[in-house]
């Protein structure tokens, strides 16, 4: 690794619009493209505090700036376009996170990077709409807050309440949310709702690990921990009636229900068995990469192709775990308003994934192009009329779903032609952390926090309340600041809704 | 607001002890001794901040953890290390682990024991009341000390959900790099051990294992 100064470094950075900045070959070596991140002027600070900080460092200890990761992905074999770090960017492994990059199937040298999606395979965001309001829900806070605690296993060490045996696990592996279906966990229209239909074809569960099932198994209907929730939000503020109206929501003080979570042990566990054989492969085929955390394989190799399906696979686990939270959500609602989840009309609006890699379409110099597209911490965005989306969006985009930090709004936003183009149809996932856990930890009081939080009259739930404060919304970037980069760098603000509750 | 925190701990989710209290019981001895060689480390004060210099002031005090709460010293979570020789580094997304001894073989346990107490805020819950035993096989030291933490990581993450409050590497080979350890501790409980972070696995993201006639000392960072 080349050591420069921090002012050498910055000659191979160029803004290019107001939020827009290049990063020039030579920035970091082999750079088969150049890398480009969006960054309003408070989250631009954050971004080159981490640069410098580097710098003075001189390579010792520490760790890469989110900006040379994206400048080393742009080294990888068979990169097309640019390595995209989306607004809520930071130093991630191997990939920042916040970082797309695509891949041409059509090059037999194209890679496949399981740091490209992350440990958390199909970490993801799914929101549900209800029919309750505001005035409906305030006079139940801490009972419905506690009742979802009660219903939703969560934090380290807690086991699904969902039977499950081997066989159901080798089942769900395969058949994704079809498996929540045919159980009664879910409603036939849910999948519709969901990315993939909540189910990707090419899983085969035979390229999971025993050890990775074993890990599975008991966690399925987990919530997890970290920066995972569940989440009662009402509707803040509505931008586009339209959208908004196509889904579901429809007024001001509408309640609605998030759930952040993953693949949990399981899709770990096929990261770190992948990561295991793809370093061996990396001598093997001579693979060369700036860092020994991009390890890779050939999208067409043996390894490439088992990663692809047991990613699937895990992917498909994320989707059941959603689903399963979904079924727990539902009847703690239908318990606390004596009502049934039908009639509380608590829909899917919809489903998204944050870290996956997917075969896609896309036009590239006006020719269209196979794809394998790494998404590591953003979100897919595809404009309106795109064949992937449900009919209920054709028209208006698919809904985008942003999550804010405790504390904070989240958002909805609608994919875009103008994203579609310029960043294969992503965009961002949430605010991105800012400070360091251990930074947290030192700097907030999980008192303060708590306080905090009912202060703004939310209601909590934790497992680890002395940890709070690594999730505090001071630890994170704003995520307005991230939403409004999104929307000056060409993606649309849709729908809004800001939250209370868990 | 001590009604919430009542509320709190009664939760199903575990019987997580309330306010700081818990923090002001006597802690573990053993293997609490103080790292007497600090100031060669001083050079990973710079990036690491200073965690550890913090921390040295307790050490230096032997046993009196009682005078303060560690967990709202200002130090936060870094205060962990009074159970051990190691320390938790800044990494935006994830933690980075060091761990030291007075030989490799110790550096590893040690990592392996920090890695153990992310996982619950109150170490001293975990009694050693059982044992397990892992083996670890890798082509070099660095694959070794992540098969080692995988292994564990695993016996935690599935049956017998394994916390161990103390490693002891029986047999360590750095020639054909292979290891067997026991750990002593218990089946994990949230309702008898305050949830901590879950770890989602062992990376070779910027690893280091340093071991020379002054020094053994290993660096991991661990996602989170």
């Amino acid at each position: 690794m080349v050591v420069r100064t921090y002012q050498d470094e910055l000659k191979y950075l160029e803004r290019i619009n107001s939020v827009t900045w290049r990063i020039k070959k030579g920035f970091v070596e082999n750079m088969n493209v150049e890398g480009m991140f969006f960054v309003n002027e408070f989250l631009e600070k954050l971004m080159f505090d981490e640069l410098k900080q580097s710098c003075r460092s001189g390579g010792f200890g520490g760790f890469l700036p989110g900006m040379k990761q994206i400048g080393n992905v742009a080294a990888l074999p068979g990169i097309v376009g640019k390595s995209i770090g989306l607004p809520d960017v930071h130093s991630g492994y191997g990939f920042a996170i916040g970082n797309m990059a695509a891949f041409d199937m059509a090059d037999p040298n194209s890679v496949i990077s399981p740091g490209g999606v992350g440990f958390d395979i199909n970490c993801g965001v799914r929101l549900l709409r209800t029919n309750l309001t505001e005035k409906d829900v305030l006079p139940v806070r801490e009972q419905l807050a506690q009742s979802l605690f009660d219903h939703i296993p969560v934090g380290v060490g807690s086991k699904g309440i969902i039977p499950m045996n081997a066989k159901d696990l080798e089942e769900c592996l395969e058949m994704g949310m079809d498996w929540s279906l045919r159980e009664g966990y879910s409603w036939a229209e849910d999948k519709e709702h969901c990315e993939e239909y909540g189910r990707m074809l090419q899983a085969d569960p035979s390229k999971v690990s025993p050890r990775a099932k074993k890990r599975g198994l008991p966690q399925l209907g987990t919530l997890g921990a970290g920066n995972h929730y569940t989440e009662i939000q009402v509707v803040d503020e509505i931008f586009d009636e339209y959208a908004a109206k196509k889904m579901g929501i429809e007024f001001k003080g509408q309640i609605c229900v998030m759930i952040h979570c993953g693949s949990r042990g399981l899709g770990h566990q096929v990261a770190t068995d992948s990561l295991v054989v793809m370093e061996k492969v990396m001598k093997r085929d001579n693979i060369l990469t700036n860092d020994r955390q991009l390890a890779c394989a050939k999208i067409n190799s043996p390894e490439g192709q088992d990663y692809l399906k047991g990613m699937a696979s895990a992917a498909n686990y994320a989707w059941v775990n959603r689903s399963s939270m979904t079924f727990l959500a539902r009847q703690a609602f239908a318990k606390m308003f004596e009502s049934t989840p039908d009639d509380l009309d608590m829909h899917i609006i919809y489903d998204v994934s944050h870290n996956i890699a997917k075969v896609e379409e896309h036009f590239l110099d006006g020719k269209q192009k196979t794809l394998l597209v790494h998404r590591k911490g953003s979100t897919r965005a595809f404009p309106p009329h795109h064949p992937l989306i449900p009919v209920d969006y054709q028209l208006t985009g698919q809904p985008v779903l942003i999550g804010g930090t405790m504390g904070t709004c989240s958002y909805v936003l609608t994919g875009t032609e103008q994203g579609m183009n310029e960043t294969f149809g992503t965009t961002c996932h949430g605010a991105g952390r800012a400070l360091s856990r251990a930074k947290s930890r030192r700097n907030l009081d999980y008192m303060d926090v708590l306080n905090a939080l009912e202060e703004k009259g939310i209601s909590i739930r934790v497992a680890s309340p002395k940890l709070v404060m690594e999730e505090a919304p001071e630890s994170y970037k704003n995520v307005t600041d991230v939403v409004d980069t999104c929307w000056w760098a060409g993606r649309q603000a849709g729908g809004r809704t800001s939250l209370s509750g868990p | 607001m001590a009604d919430k925190r009542t509320r709190d701990s009664e939760s199903p989710g575990g019987e997580h002890d309330s306010d700081g209290k818990i923090e002001k019981q006597p802690r573990l001895e053993g293997n609490a001794s103080p790292r007497d060689d600090h100031g060669d480390y001083g050079e990973y004060e710079g990036d690491d901040n200073k965690g550890g210099v913090d921390d040295e002031e307790n050490r230096g005090g032997g046993d009196g953890y009682d005078d303060d709460d560690p967990y709202d010293d200002g130090a936060g979570g870094d205060s962990a290390n009074i159970y051990g020789k190691y320390e938790y580094l800044d990494h935006t997304a994830d933690v980075q682990i060091h761990a030291w001894g007075d030989s490799l073989k110790e550096a590893f346990e040690q990592a392996v024991q920090a890695m153990f107490n992310y996982m619950t805020t109150d170490f001293s819950t975990v009694e050693m009341t059982d044992e397990h035993e892992v083996e670890a096989q890798g082509e070099d030291l660095q694959s070794l000390l992540f098969h080692l933490m995988d292994e564990w990581l695993f016996a935690f993450s599935a049956e017998p959900y394994f916390i161990a409050q103390k490693i002891e590497i029986t047999e360590f080979d750095t020639e054909n790099f292979r290891i067997k350890a026991k750990g002593y501790g218990e089946e994990f409980d949230i309702s008898k051990h305050p949830q901590g972070t879950e770890v989602k696995a062992i990376t070779y993201s910027n690893m280091q294992i340093h071991d020379s006639d002054e020094k053994h000392e290993v660096f991991v960072i661990i996602d989170i």
